[in-house]
């Protein structure tokens, strides 16, 4: 399966990723609606993105989260009753939240970020299925 | 002889915070240990010494039921 | 399954708006009549909503003769404005209210599963059910649809997992719809003992099925059958996160997200809640010498190794489930056993789920019976909840008789065969089927306590004032199971409590006897006001009391005031703003609390109960009552006597210390009380003062009329 693999080495946090990604999804560039974050506030990585372990898909109740096909851990936002708990329990506190919206989203490594990324620092990368590192 | 929540307890040397708990049968887990009022983080109480004379507070909080 | 509408009411949807809906849904059952109420601003003002609205409509329903079977005793099930938030852990709570058949006096249960948050997303704040049915019946609120239908449907059974199971079937369209399913329910036990309870369910999907969380104290299971209702199923199929309406949303989230981050952080090195819940109290207890052991008499036990949380943990419960018992409750604590099966009874054979078991019923049937064995607790915690029997209840009372079987105060004609000593499982395993059944010795002990006092010593010539030491009963509610001979200030955490003594109000013994931070009469009377009202307020709330201290965040150690968590507090004065826009801060948080604790307090008065004469305790919750409990902590007991009273022990039997040791005792329960009464602003008899009333605003016509009565 695919997901996005990270070298923060090679990070120059030029914000391209971000902008690519909240347009990608929320017609809008605002970092706050982007996928993956770079230099989160209140967490120590500098890219802060989803790499498909699926802890989140244990934790919701209504099984909202679960793994599509392909391998990537997809919302369903008819199923999900908001409450947030995958944003809090998300061990790379990559499920975000925003003001605007009541379901979390999440990198589905669709790698529009990775296109846009000058350095590549971010690429898409396979795995064998469901296992994270 | 050392303090232990108000109440008398005697010292020996070498006596640490870890020893102390164990001594005292303090297995709970939701405590704070405050030696002559300063706070003793839980990843110091392996390696921090109780001296003769100290007032030791072994705050046990409240949970469950 | 057959079934036949007995009537049907419509009603326009509705749309909550800032955590109220302002109407309240009625139901009479002599008439199956059905109708709306408004929830009134000075409802909402002075009892916030959840058992503050189940008492004031209680209040209003019943008269000082009202007896819990009088058709006018009513069931009021609400959450609060609160309730129903799916963002912040342990937020979908419903409060049930009723008179209790053990104490005559209003009983308040918090309970968990889906009922009182999808009643409020159906259209209403509470729920109250007054009259008796002819007929059993089951109550129908569809909040799809804005329909309410009293139903006669032909189940099976009443036992909870098997009538829950069916309804949710029923009700559900598909499995994916069984979700949206709540149902309350009691059982056979409910309808044949005083101390039935109420299971509410939820549907757990990981598991495909029906779990059950259970409103146990005070009979109200009882209630509800003696009014012939079988079940309450309410249905609503589109749960979101923002149905409250809330006044913010974002504060909802924010404060959730970071009670979440805390959980994920350091639950595994607290108290381990999403791995064994409140079992984790077993052990503690058992180390700490407060686990009661044979009716209370002692606070440890050697073989509780065997019935250790570890034990629960690596050999029964399921690991790694969201075991919340609403929506968004990361602390999970709802723990379950899964594929258990039944070596007793009629459901032998059988592979079930058993919701549990959690520390009440593990200490209270368990070790408080002198049974250690992990399979029985699991048993008995299965049959106790379909059966609709408090398992603390059944703990203590049972605990009670085995002491009276041992002391020959009853024998095996009496018990019908029963060799009810400490230990033995199969006698207690049988007593709880023969509750069922209505049957044998379990209907006697079914009675509770307090009557079987009256029995043994009407019937058996019984010693009273033996019984009046060795019952732990009050108020005629059964002890939960912690002991309190040693802590002083919890006595009065039970003693005080306006519905008897249950461990939800206070929970002081390590703040009291361990920590010995509280060493003054006026310390204890302080603590026996701030944590009774701060409790008070998750019922007022449709809230857990969990998630406040049974996780702490990692700095709450440098805070001014660990014991009360202060960035908790803040929690919540923060949710209450974020839902209803009213600003508040801690200090009028308590004020909430403290106008119905009073009101509670005043209603107890009306029904004739809730005075100082009421807030006695039996001396087994005080001190040794026997020798062999003096004996087990002499050393402490005899420095008791030298070092404060300054007896001379020398050459003194074991009996007249104890006699000392008691007057001693006794007399600081009584000074305890007149420090908590002026505390609280009560006289000492214990009657809040229209001082008191006054400043909290709760000087109501009605509540100073039944006040001026008693001060005289």
């Amino acid at each position: 399966m695919k997901y996005l693999d990270k070298n923060v080495e090679l990070c120059t946090e030029c914000g391209l990723c971000e902008e690519a990604c909240s347009k990608a999804y929320f017609k809008v560039a605002d970092k706050e609606k982007s996928r993956i974050r770079i230099n989160m506030e209140s967490f120590g990585e500098k890219i802060t993105v989803c790499n498909q372990c699926g802890k989140c898909i244990e934790v919701c109740q209504v099984q909202a989260l679960y793994r599509d096909k392909n391998g990537i851990v997809r919302l369903d936002k008819s199923k999900c009753v908001n409450c947030l708990m995958c944003v809090g329990l998300c061990p790379e506190n990559a499920m975000f939240e925003h003001v605007e919206f009541l379901e979390p989203f999440k990198c589905i490594a669709c790698g529009i970020c990775a296109d846009v990324c000058p350095t590549g620092a971010i690429f898409l990368k396979e795995r064998e299925m469901a296992t994270a590192e | 002889m050392i303090t232990v929540n108000g109440r008398e307890f005697p010292y020996e040397e070498g006596l640490t915070v870890a020893n102390l708990l164990q001594k005292k049968g303090y297995t709970f887990k939701m405590i704070t240990v405050k030696i002559n009022g300063n706070v003793i983080k839980k990843d110091e109480y392996e390696t921090t010494l109780i001296r003769d004379g100290d007032n030791v507070q072994v705050l046990h909080h409240v949970a469950g039921g | 399954m057959d079934f036949k509408v007995l009537k049907s009411f419509s009603y326009q949807l509705g749309k909550i708006i800032k955590g109220y809906n302002n109407r309240s849904l009625y139901i009479n059952l002599n008439d199956y009549s059905i109708g709306e109420k408004e929830v009134t601003e000075m409802m909402k003002d002075k009892f916030i909503g959840g058992k503050g609205f189940g008492l004031w409509y209680l209040w209003n329903a019943v008269t000082p003769e009202t007896k819990w079977n009088d058709p006018e005793n009513e069931i009021v099930i609400a959450t609060g404005p609160i309730g129903g938030i799916t963002q912040y852990p342990g937020s979908g709570k419903s409060l049930v209210v009723t008179i209790s058949p053990l104490t005559g006096i209003p009983i308040d249960s918090n309970v968990g599963g889906f009922f009182g948050p999808y009643l409020k997303f159906a259209g209403f704040d509470a729920l109250e059910i007054q009259g008796k049915s002819k007929e059993d019946i089951v109550i129908f609120i569809d909040g799809d649809n804005g329909k309410v239908e009293i139903m006669d449907i032909d189940t099976e059974s009443i036992d909870s997992h098997l009538i829950a199971h069916a309804l949710t079937d029923m009700f559900a369209k598909n499995e994916e719809d069984k979700k949206n399913i709540s149902v309350v329910s009691a059982g056979n036990g409910a309808e044949n003992t005083l101390f039935g309870l109420l299971n509410f369910s939820f549907y757990d999907m990981r598991r495909k099925t029906v779990r059950l969380k259970q409103a146990g104290r005070g009979g109200i299971g009882t209630v509800f059958r003696d009014k012939k209702i079988k079940a309450l199923v309410v249905k609503f199929s589109n749960t979101r996160g923002d149905l409250n309406c809330p006044h913010d949303i974002e504060l909802i989230k924010k404060t959730g997200i970071k009670l979440h981050k805390e959980i994920r952080d350091l639950d595994d090195k607290q108290n381990q809640m999403r791995k064994v819940g409140t079992a984790h109290l077993i052990e503690i207890m058992n180390e700490y010498d407060l686990l009661p052991v044979h009716n209370f008499k002692f606070g440890a036990h050697p073989d509780t190794k065997n019935i250790t949380s570890k034990v629960f943990k690596e050999r029964y419960f399921t690991q790694n489930m969201p075991d919340g018992c609403w929506y968004g409750c990361s602390m999970s604590c709802a723990k379950a056993v899964d594929g258990f099966e039944l070596k007793t009874g009629p459901y032998k054979g059988q592979r079930v789920t058993v919701d549990g078991p959690e520390y009440e019923t593990a200490a209270g049937v368990g070790a408080n019976l002198g049974i250690f064995n992990p399979d029985f607790i699991v048993e008995a915690n299965f049959y106790l909840d379909t059966y609709g029997i408090d398992s603390i209840s059944f703990g203590t009372a049972t605990a009670f008789v085995m002491e009276c079987y041992e002391n020959g105060i009853i024998n095996k004609d009496i018990t019908g065969g029963l060799e009810l000593n400490f230990g033995n499982e199969k006698a207690a395993m049988e007593l709880l089927h023969q509750m069922a059944r209505g049957e044998g010795f379990g209907k006697i002990v079914g009675l509770g306590i307090k009557r079987m006092k009256d029995i043994f010593v009407r019937e058996y010539g019984a010693d009273r004032e033996f019984l009046n030491d060795i019952g732990m009963e009050q108020k005629g509610l059964e002890y939960s199971e912690y002991v309190t001979k040693e802590s002083l200030a919890q006595q009065g955490g039970y003693g005080f409590t306006n519905k008897g003594p249950q461990h939800d109000e206070a929970w002081l013994i390590f703040m009291d006897m361990v920590n010995n931070q509280i060493p003054t009469f006026e310390d204890k009377a302080e603590a026996l006001h701030y944590y009774p009202m701060f409790r008070t307020w998750f019922g007022l709330n449709g809230l857990c009391k969990l998630p406040w201290n049974d996780i702490v965040p990692a700095d709450n150690d440098m805070t001014d005031n660990p014991a009360k968590v202060p960035e908790h507090v803040q929690n919540y004065v923060d949710l209450f703003y974020a839902v209803t826009g009213k600003k508040i801060d801690a200090e009028e948080l308590i004020r909430q609390s403290e106008r119905v604790y009073n009101f509670q307090r005043v209603f107890n008065i009306r029904m004739g109960h809730g005075k100082r004469e009421d807030d006695k305790v039996p001396y087994r919750s005080v001190g040794p009552v026997t020798e062999e409990e003096y004996l087990s902590r002499q050393e402490r007991y005899d420095n008791q006597l030298k070092e404060i009273l300054n007896y001379d022990i020398e050459g003194k039997s074991i009996a007249e210390r104890m006699k000392v040791l008691r007057e001693y005792r006794e007399s600081q329960y009584e000074k305890l009380t007149d420090a908590v009464y002026t505390r609280r602003g009560w006289t000492l008899d214990g009657i809040p003062t229209l001082k008191k009333l006054k400043e909290l605003g709760m000087d109501l016509p009605e509540v100073v009329e039944v006040v001026k009565k008693h001060l005289g």
